[in-house]
């Protein structure tokens, strides 16, 4: 298991839990990380932060900071 | 309305929905009207109201009020806006909810919809952007599993609205409240949802938007293709806008020359032209630049190209405590602060946008070139006017960066910083919308900062021209008397004494007694009496030091329009105010000018807030007093204080000639 950030790019993690009971950790259960739910790491920034996952069929972008939060179990 | 008291207050349709989901387009195209942001009572907090009018079944129209909340992302309020949001939701002012379920993200809506209908109200579902998925969507089957009427709608063509107009308003008549129904959301969105092709990843990877983002959002070519869409944004503002603006000051010149026929020269002469035309005339000149910026931003904005601009430099403003949301403001600031300001509507995070505010005036504006053009081409020689420029708007970057990284971390701190945005699916920029947003943006700039430039412009006129001793009109009609003749060195005679008429006025003139008082507080920036009363005079707007230095320097009327960056090039062919200001003198002879008062005043007008309309559109947006008297503050302290280290240190190093 590893936090969403460390995913190789194009690689697809299916969520575990998601850390912490603050706004951060609410708005990313908000934002569908469920567990079960399959995430796929799309790209880096040009400067390695925020980077740009696919989820249920949109496209999101996160900070390193906030991906951090989500444990995913590469698939 | 009290004088009917049968009358009822319209129904009120509350639309709920997470950002990005289409609300505002939902709300353009149900109620066709301007729309006008309302306070919740009580609070800072802003929703956006309009009348809707919907055709009721007897054919009658019936009107409606449609209230747009900030986005809301699940019924756990989170930020202290969606608290107040989710709190009028309780109340019994709201008929019906309208949920905007983007289809895209189906699952997770339908956990915000399942929230929603808990509230006790009727709720209708409007499924937004259908027509960006590759699917078919059985929206039937959607109702019969949820229970609740869904109507698709289609921003694009404004397909589907007249429907949800009227299932709006029955329900709202009903007032059934919607009975709890458990769902799985996952399920419920795998059986309504049925793709075309294979499945959701196939689909997805060849989706065309992942396509262009390759390119986009590309780690080496991303960044150079964004600095050259906002370049190509830029010249096609100063192109497009040039031509208006010349109608405008050629109205302008026209207007004036008509009163001064119709109206005998005199106070109500000075004062309608040099009052109010001019001051209506320095609103009005920045309109075509307004309205191609904000056409320009609300276009890349309704594309989904600002989105990507905000994860491209996401990393860079972080560092300042600003995030990427803060880029397009910002940069919209270097053609005018105005709608930079109103940009930052789309920040989310309360104290992000404004900081990202308090620092947009500090990119140079195109009221700033002028200034910056006729000092550099008189002080400087042609080799380093490029590069002084270039300074002068590095000074502004270097000092935002600075400011915001300050505020980030005292007044503006907040508890945490966020992106968490979506990259929304490409699309062509609804007209409707478009047209709405440059529209309010407009009628704004009219209204809120075109006001209070025509007031500090009718100001500036009265401390300018008034008081109005008998003694100097007597000084001069004796003058003028010795000149004879009709020939053209007599008329040259003639106009240099009228020219030093009005310098002679201005210069016992309220505006320049005021001045001549503040003038030891500029003395450490090397500003002689006639610089420090043009730079009070530009405070209700900057490219007023131009045409009052002008009159200062007994040159007539002086245009701030001349002075663009091809006049850099020639500056020797003859130009009055720079030929003054090069031969002006102190009172003992030595020179009042040279390159270091020069850059003194430069960077006095890079740093220093001159703009009414700027600090009236921050009071707007940040609904406060506070902000703009801060901004004021803290931007004049430090003019003063980077004009008087420049002049300073100049010195001490030996530049400037100056005894």
């Amino acid at each position: 298991m590893v936090t969403l950030d460390r995913l190789e790019k194009r690689a697809i993690g299916k969520v575990v839990r998601v850390d912490g009971d603050d706004a951060i950790a609410h708005r990313l259960v908000d934002l569908g990380f469920w567990p079960g739910t399959e995430v796929e790491l799309v790209r880096r920034a040009p400067f390695g932060d925020p980077i740009q996952l696919s989820l249920r069929g949109f496209r999101l972008a996160l900070r390193k900071a906030e991906a951090r939060r989500v444990v995913v179990e590469p698939a | 309305m009290s004088k009917n008291p049968t009358v009822v207050p319209p129904p009120t349709v509350a639309l709920v929905g997470r950002q990005n989901s289409g609300k505002t387009s939902v709300l353009m195209h149900l109620t066709r009207t301007a729309q006008h942001p309302v306070n919740f009572p009580g609070s800072s907090v802003e929703r956006v109201e309009a009348t809707a009018t919907i055709p009721s079944g007897d054919g009658t129209p019936v009107e409606m009020r449609v209230v747009d909340l900030p986005g809301i992302g699940s019924l756990e309020a989170i930020s202290p806006d969606e608290q107040v949001a989710l709190g009028w939701l309780h109340t019994g002012e709201v008929d019906v909810i309208c949920a905007i379920a983007d289809v895209g993200k189906l699952t997770i809506e339908l956990a915000l919809v399942q929230g929603l209908r808990e509230l006790g109200h009727p709720v209708i579902v409007a499924l937004t952007k259908v027509d960006q998925l590759d699917a078919d969507v059985d929206a039937a089957q959607l109702e019969d599993l949820l229970g609740l009427p869904v109507v698709i709608v289609d921003a694009l063509s404004g397909a589907g609205f007249d429907r949800l107009g009227a299932a709006l308003l029955a329900a709202a008549r009903q007032k059934i409240p919607p009975g709890a129904r458990k769902i799985d959301p996952d399920e419920v969105a795998r059986r309504v949802i049925r793709w075309r092709t294979i499945g959701p990843r196939a689909e997805r990877r060849k989706h065309l938007t992942d396509r262009i983002d390759a390119v986009l959002l590309h780690r080496v070519f991303g960044l150079p293709i964004l600095a050259l869409v906002m370049f190509g944004i830029f010249q096609m503002l100063f192109v497009g806008a040039e031509p208006f603006m010349g109608l405008i000051e050629d109205g302008q010149a026209a207007l004036s020359s008509w009163v001064s026929e119709l109206v005998a020269p005199g106070a109500l002469q000075s004062f309608l032209i040099d009052g109010l035309i001019n001051g209506v005339g320095s609103v009005v000149i920045f309109v075509p630049q307004i309205f191609f910026l904000i056409l320009f931003v609300s276009l890349l904005e309704a594309s989904g190209y600002m989105a990507r601009a905000a994860f491209l430099l996401d990393r860079v403003l972080s560092k300042v405590g600003l995030s990427g949301r803060s880029f397009v403001p910002l940069v919209s600031s270097f053609a005018c602060a105005v709608p930079g300001i109103l940009a930052t509507r789309m920040i989310d995070d309360e104290r992000e946008r404004i900081a990202t505010i308090v620092v947009a005036p500090l990119m140079s504006c195109s009221a700033r070139l002028p200034v910056y053009v006729v000092l550099v081409g008189t002080f400087f020689p042609s080799g380093q006017a490029g590069l002084v420029i270039f300074a002068m708007y590095a000074l502004g970057i270097v000092v935002a960066a600075v400011v915001a990284w300050l505020l980030r971390r005292t007044k503006l701190k907040g508890k945490h910083s966020t992106l968490m945005m979506e990259l929304p699916t490409y699309q062509r920029p609804s007209l409707r919308v478009v047209r709405g947003q440059v529209g309010a943006a407009l009628r704004e700039f009219m209204v809120t900062a075109g006001t209070i430039i025509v007031v500090a412009a009718v100001l500036i006129w009265l401390t300018s021209y008034y008081p109005r001793p008998a003694e100097i009109q007597e000084r001069f009609e004796a003058k003028r008397a010795l000149v004879v003749g009709d020939d053209e060195a007599a008329q040259g005679k003639r106009a240099e004494l009228d020219a030093a008429e009005r310098a002679a006025y201005l210069e016992q003139s309220a505006l320049a007694t005021v001045g001549k008082a503040v003038t030891p507080i500029f003395e450490p920036a090397g500003f002689d009496w006639r610089t420090t009363v043009g730079v009070l005079a530009a405070f209700p707007a900057r490219e007023l030091i131009i045409p009052t230095l002008g009159v200062l320097y007994s040159l007539g009327d002086v245009d701030a329009g001349a002075y663009d960056l091809a006049s850099l090039s020639h500056p020797d062919e003859d130009d009055g105010l720079r030929k003054k200001l090069k031969e002006a003198t102190h009172p003992d002879g030595t020179p009042a000018w040279s390159a270091l008062t020069a850059l003194a005043v430069m960077v006095f007008f890079a740093l220093c807030s001159q703009c009414a309309a700027t600090l009236g559109a921050i009071r707007r947006e940040t609904r406060s007093r506070k902000w703009p008297l801060f901004v004021f503050g803290y931007m004049t302290a430090l003019a003063w204080l980077a004009a008087v280290a420049v002049y300073q240190i100049g010195r001490a190093l030996g530049a400037g000639g100056a005894s």
